[in-house]
């Protein structure tokens, strides 16, 4: 019985990490879908020719940016569109990654 | 998942995870997806399925080591840009991604068996197909053009070879002849680009050959973005533009390419350079193996683009009805990406998102005087819609335009980067 009972609780125990796992998998695996919008115009490798770089960008300015082209604060058609095509859970997704993979292409 | 773990293996835990969801891969073997077509659209589905996490096996079949870019050629035509600078080629694709890509063309693709067979003779046998054949043009539109016909009066409506004859004949026509283009029916490759043409090519007149005019002749009776252009044209090159609509002209009948004569049905105009842009259906490759339908273009499904006509086989860019998505190179890379993660998700048998489907298209009225479109579209009962649209406003300062045509250009550079690496 005893022993039984323990696998009962591992299992238990591997499917809130999995789900937590999963998670942030998903949005992972989402933003980087996000983030691909972006690469038709804005480089990932952070380097910046004329069209701002995102990645390195504070999340939280990330966010703010994209409200105010949505609300039309900061003028450009272009991504007044693309704030419009994003919920604002989808624009955070899309910030933690940019923001993650800036991290990453510090520590290369 | 793979991919996933490895990035947050700091969870305690991760290994116990892992081994109670370790599922069996697939007899060993990655899923193989095999891409027909090097533009745009190809290029884009092969790289970012070679980019997803889950490991797949991607083959890109493109006859031509490389890819001169129709999108900015009008600039190489105003002598402002050179080819070279709109070439690519595969090399980041295969290095970089890993992907397999054969210089070869597709003969024909089985969609029972699975297998893609090659010109040369080699069989590719595949879980998912994608084809990506841009256009083909209707020939027999218009009486006297044929392909023979595009060795004296170019269509240049594929960059390369076609696009410097053009600008060949444009440098050698006398100061004061006439340049005839001749417009096509929609849907057509790139809705802007017979207009931007007749600007760039004005610029090139404005400043070596001020006396020449520009007569456009349309199958249509109105225009992309006419307002924006016929405002350009009137500031920048008064009185050297000319467009006639078809209701004006009755249609365009016939070429002789001999005479450069282009026969309307009320009148008949001879051309010192022409440039003949014929009708056009999706690429041959998509009418040989049957994913084109009666129209002449692919029918696919909006979220996923794959065939409606046959299952395992995707369409992306061009050849694609896609509801009210232009054909553009931005559209083709935006469809390109949202086709590989419906395969990426299919092969896995993930779920799979919506898919977020834009169109931006930089146009330029001189080389710094651009104007931009923005749409937003997304599928709505198995076609794709525009929900939303915006259009640069006549009036705009000219810093503003300024800005926008500096913005084309790091928009060229950072595009062909995400199709190309």
């Amino acid at each position: 019985m005893m022993a039984s009972r323990s696998i009962v609780v591992t299992i238990a125990v591997g499917f809130v990490i999995l789900s937590a796992d999963g998670g942030i998998a998903a949005d992972n695996e989402r933003g980087a879908q996000l983030a691909a919008m972006c690469a038709s115009c804005h480089r990932l490798d952070g380097r910046d020719k004329g069209i701002p770089a995102i990645v390195g960008m504070d999340k939280e300015k990330l966010a703010e940016a994209m409200a105010a082209f949505k609300s039309g604060a900061r003028s450009s058609s272009i991504m007044h569109a693309v704030a419009l095509q994003l919920s604002d859970a989808e624009t955070a997704i899309l910030a933690e990654y940019l923001a993650v993979q800036a991290k990453e292409s510090k520590r290369q | 998942m793979t991919w996933t773990r490895r990035k947050f293996g700091g969870f305690a835990g991760a290994s116990l995870v892992a081994a109670l969801h370790a599922r069996p891969t697939r007899s060993q073997t990655k899923a193989r997806v095999v891409v027909i077509g090097g533009g745009i659209g190809g290029a884009t589905v092969a790289k970012y399925l070679a980019t997803t996490p889950t490991k797949l096996d991607v083959t890109l079949v493109e006859p031509k080591q490389k890819y001169t870019t129709c999108f900015f050629s009008n600039l190489y035509l105003a002598g402002v840009r050179s080819l070279e600078s709109l070439t690519h080629d595969y090399q980041t694709l295969t290095q970089g991604y890993g992907v397999n890509v054969i210089h070869d063309a597709a003969a024909a693709i089985d969609p029972i068996a699975k297998i893609v067979t090659l010109a040369g003779g080699n069989k590719l046998a595949y879980d998912r197909a994608v084809v990506a054949p841009g256009i083909a043009f209707k020939y027999d539109s218009i009486e006297g053009y044929d392909q023979a016909a595009t060795q004296t009066i170019p269509h240049a409506w594929n960059a390369g070879p076609q696009t410097e004859l053009l600008r060949l004949q444009l440098e050698g026509m006398e100061d004061g002849g006439l340049f005839i283009i001749v417009a096509p029916p929609n849907p057509f490759r790139c809705p802007p680009g017979p207009y931007e043409r007749a600007s760039l090519v004005a610029y090139y007149f404005k400043q070596f050959k001020p006396r020449a005019k520009i007569l456009i002749l349309d199958a249509k009776d109105t225009f992309f973005e006419q307002d924006l252009f016929e405002d350009g044209w009137n500031r920048h090159y008064p009185g050297m533009i000319e467009w006639l609509p078809g209701q004006f002209t009755g249609g365009i009948k016939s070429v002789d390419v001999k005479t450069r004569t282009i026969r309307t049905a009320g009148e008949t105009f001879n051309a010192s350079v022409a440039n003949v842009i014929p009708a056009q259906i999706a690429g041959e490759l998509a009418q040989r193996v049957g994913v084109a339908d009666q129209s002449g273009w692919c029918p696919i499904d909006p979220m996923t683009f794959e065939s409606k006509l046959l299952p395992g086989i995707h369409v992306v860019g061009d050849a694609t009805d896609a509801g009210d998505m232009p054909k553009s190179a931005f559209v083709a890379n935006s469809q390109a990406k949202a086709c590989a993660f419906a395969i990426a998700a299919a092969l896995t048998g993930s779920g799979q998102s919506a898919p977020h489907l834009f169109n931006t298209c930089f146009t330029l009225l001189a080389p710094n005087d651009a104007v931009s479109d923005a749409i937003n579209l997304k599928p709505v009962a198995g076609s794709i819609k525009i929900t939303d649209i915006f259009f640069s406003q006549i009036g705009e300062s000219d810093e503003v335009r300024r800005r926008a045509a500096q913005q084309a250009e790091a928009w060229y550079a950072a595009f062909t980067r995400d199709v190309f690496g």
